[in-house]
């Protein structure tokens, strides 16, 4: 059913989300990447792919500067497409960006949580977490007004109101504040493609919950390892988990009283992809999860693995007709792909070749 | 070095000819300690050159790995986690220690890194992805920033040693060459002014005995003649004077000349 009237407004967008799907670079190209000598052969290797975006670029630019350009042509494709978007599926789409939204507005609080000039920061700001009424948080002096602004300003007051007071933002680690805010926004996410009218029961539904759970277990997974050894107790440890996703809820109850890698291994034993992973990590290197490689070129860590998956869920993400999801996956291949390309241009520049095969390419 | 014309001013005595072997005598014991000073300092010198050329290669290395980890960290996170780490730390966590090392008389300072416990301000940065990353990139820098350290510390002893060897090679060469050789002529000098005077003084007495045989011998020809004068005229009464005479009215005794 929910096919017969999708097209109507929505069929021109999905067109070219498909389209830009396509232009995504794939395991030749990549291979082609790899074996550049240069900057700027990889620059020319990008051109049929990039062409204009990377043409302002100086000779050998920077690999920080080659990542911004390529992250600038995605977020004129987003925003083209937002703007073509309409009901339901610009919602979705701003649902999308909320997500970097956070991170941006994290950036702030830290501004100006030690009192530096915030306006300095909004270069700095991902330009896909980007608002319109962003300016209006660098008025604010202090946490207080601060947190008024952004409940006022921002579409993020949800996930500020009732879990965060301002004294919150002041006293409570920066990365915390972070998470919870990620948390209450996977949460909203989730609920979001399940119950809204046009999403509920249809394909968008099903790969979204899919991703998105897979997006809470693999946060819920790193909170744990990496909160090893600091000062973050266990308690604290449990507000950040999403309360939903493969692991939720038994799993997620194992990993907040998880104490070392051990214990997270045992705690998703219960669902079969993360225990391959773990088992992978564990037979490839000694040194534990999440080191990623731990020196060693071929050694894949968790971390890596993770990625891998989430490509391969948006890559899966495309086999359905007539659902928002495919922006998403979109979204996520296409951030992917910077990624890659970054560090190829990285392990060029840094004369590393050996790890230069360290990308993820699903295509 | 024509030794006339270098050395000191001094008159030519035997107390001054005394004061310069004391000299001579110094200078040669100063100048066998300064040698054996900037011998050592030399050896001091070679080994930290060798040292700060593996310490730059090895920063080299280090500072690749630690850039290069750097990238796994904009990899794993995906995207700048350099505002929020600079805006997190409150302290230094990584600090230094000077300390003074003696070398043959020369204090050389030494840094010395260590870490401040229980002081990890960014460990929560990356929790949701990549925090591992961050902490093994941290690693990494600090160890670059350790290797750093050393450098640092050997390149400021390589300066200080630098110049004080130069110093004490000047000095070891300015005893070598100058104020021994110039002990040397002097004393050559003094030496050789006393034997002069030594010879003048030697051949003034020569010339004073000769004259005074002279004059002995005048006077005894003199003395011969007239005698026999007086024998020609009075040969009784020479013999008469020369028998009962008074003795004590003897006027015409010879000196007697040893």
């Amino acid at each position: 059913m929910e096919g017969l009237l999708f097209n109507v407004n929505n069929g021109y967008v999905e067109g070219i989300v498909r389209g830009y799907r396509n232009s995504l670079l794939t395991t030749p190209a990549y291979s082609n990447l790899t074996q550049c000598e240069t900057i700027d052969d990889l620059k020319l290797q990008l051109g049929p792919a990039y062409g204009d975006f990377l043409a302002s670029l100086p000779p050998n630019p920077s690999t920080s500067a080659l990542a911004s350009k390529t992250t600038d042509k995605l977020i004129s494709e987003f925003r083209y497409v937002r703007a073509n978007a309409t009901g339901s599926l610009a919602k979705f789409m701003d649902y999308v960006t909320y997500g970097y939204m956070i991170d941006n507005v994290a950036l702030l609080i830290t501004g100006t949580l030690h009192e530096r000039d915030t306006r300095e920061l909004l270069e700095r700001c991902h330009p896909l977490g980007w608002f319109e009424t962003m300016p209006v948080l660098c008025v604010a002096t202090n946490v207080e007004e601060l947190y008024n602004s952004v409940l006022i300003e921002t579409p993020l007051a949800p996930y500020f109101k009732g879990s965060l007071s301002h004294q919150d933002l002041d006293e409570l680690n920066i990365e915390i504040v972070r998470n919870t805010l990620y948390k209450n926004y996977l949460e909203d996410f989730h609920n979001f493609v399940n119950t809204h009218s046009d999403m509920a029961g249809t394909p968008t539904a099903e790969v979204m919950s899919n991703i998105l759970e897979f997006e809470a277990d693999r946060r819920a997974i790193n909170i744990t390892l990496n909160s090893f050894g600091t000062e973050l107790t266990k308690a604290d440890r449990n507000k950040l988990y999403p309360t939903f996703g493969k692991l939720y809820p038994e799993g997620t109850l194992m990993l907040s009283r998880a104490d070392d890698v051990e214990g997270v291994r045992l705690a998703v034993d219960g669902v079969h992809d993360y225990k391959t992973f773990f088992e992978a990590v564990s037979m490839g290197g000694s040194s534990g999860p999440g080191n990623m490689g731990g020196g060693s070129a071929d050694g894949k860590s968790l971390e890596d693995m993770f990625y891998q998956k989430e490509m391969e869920i948006s890559k899966d993400a495309f086999t359905r007709q007539f659902t928002y999801a495919i922006i998403y996956a979109w979204v996520k291949l296409r951030e992917q792909e910077i990624r890659n390309i970054t560090w190829i241009a990285e392990c060029i520049a840094q004369n590393q070749k050996d790890r230069i095969g360290n990308f993820i390419s699903v295509f | 070095m024509s030794g006339a014309a270098d050395r000191e001013a001094v008159f030519p005595t035997r107390q001054s000819l005394g004061i310069m072997k004391a000299k001579l005598k110094g200078a040669e014991t100063g100048h066998s300690l300064l040698k054996r000073k900037s011998e050592a300092l030399t050896k001091r010198f070679r080994e930290m050159t060798r040292r700060i050329d593996e310490a730059k290669r090895k920063m080299g290395r280090v500072m690749q790995v630690a850039a290069f980890s750097l990238a796994e960290v904009n990899y794993a996170v995906g995207g700048d986690i350099g505002y929020q780490v600079q805006e997190s730390v409150k302290s230094a966590r990584f600090r230094i220690r000077t300390k003074q090392e003696n070398v043959s008389g020369v204090l050389l300072p030494t840094f010395e890194s260590y870490l401040t416990e229980g002081n990890n301000d960014f460990g929560l940065t990356g929790l949701g992805k990549g925090g591992q990353q961050v902490q093994r990139c941290r690693e990494t820098y600090t160890r670059a920033v350790e290797s750093l350290v050393e450098l640092a510390s050997l390149q400021t002893a390589f300066v200080i040693l630098d110049e004080v060897i130069k110093v004490v090679n000047r000095r070891v060469n300015a005893i070598e060459h100058v104020i021994i050789p110039r002990t040397e002529n002097t004393i050559k000098y003094i030496n050789s002014e006393l034997d002069e005077l030594d010879r003048e003084e030697f051949y003034r007495l020569k010339k004073v005995a000769n004259k005074k045989q002279r004059d002995n011998a005048a006077a005894d020809a003199e003395m011969k003649a007239r005698r026999e004068a007086l024998e020609k005229n009075d040969p009784g009464a020479l013999k008469q004077d020369s028998g009962p005479a008074d003795i004590l009215a003897a006027e015409d005794d010879d000196d007697v000349i040893f």
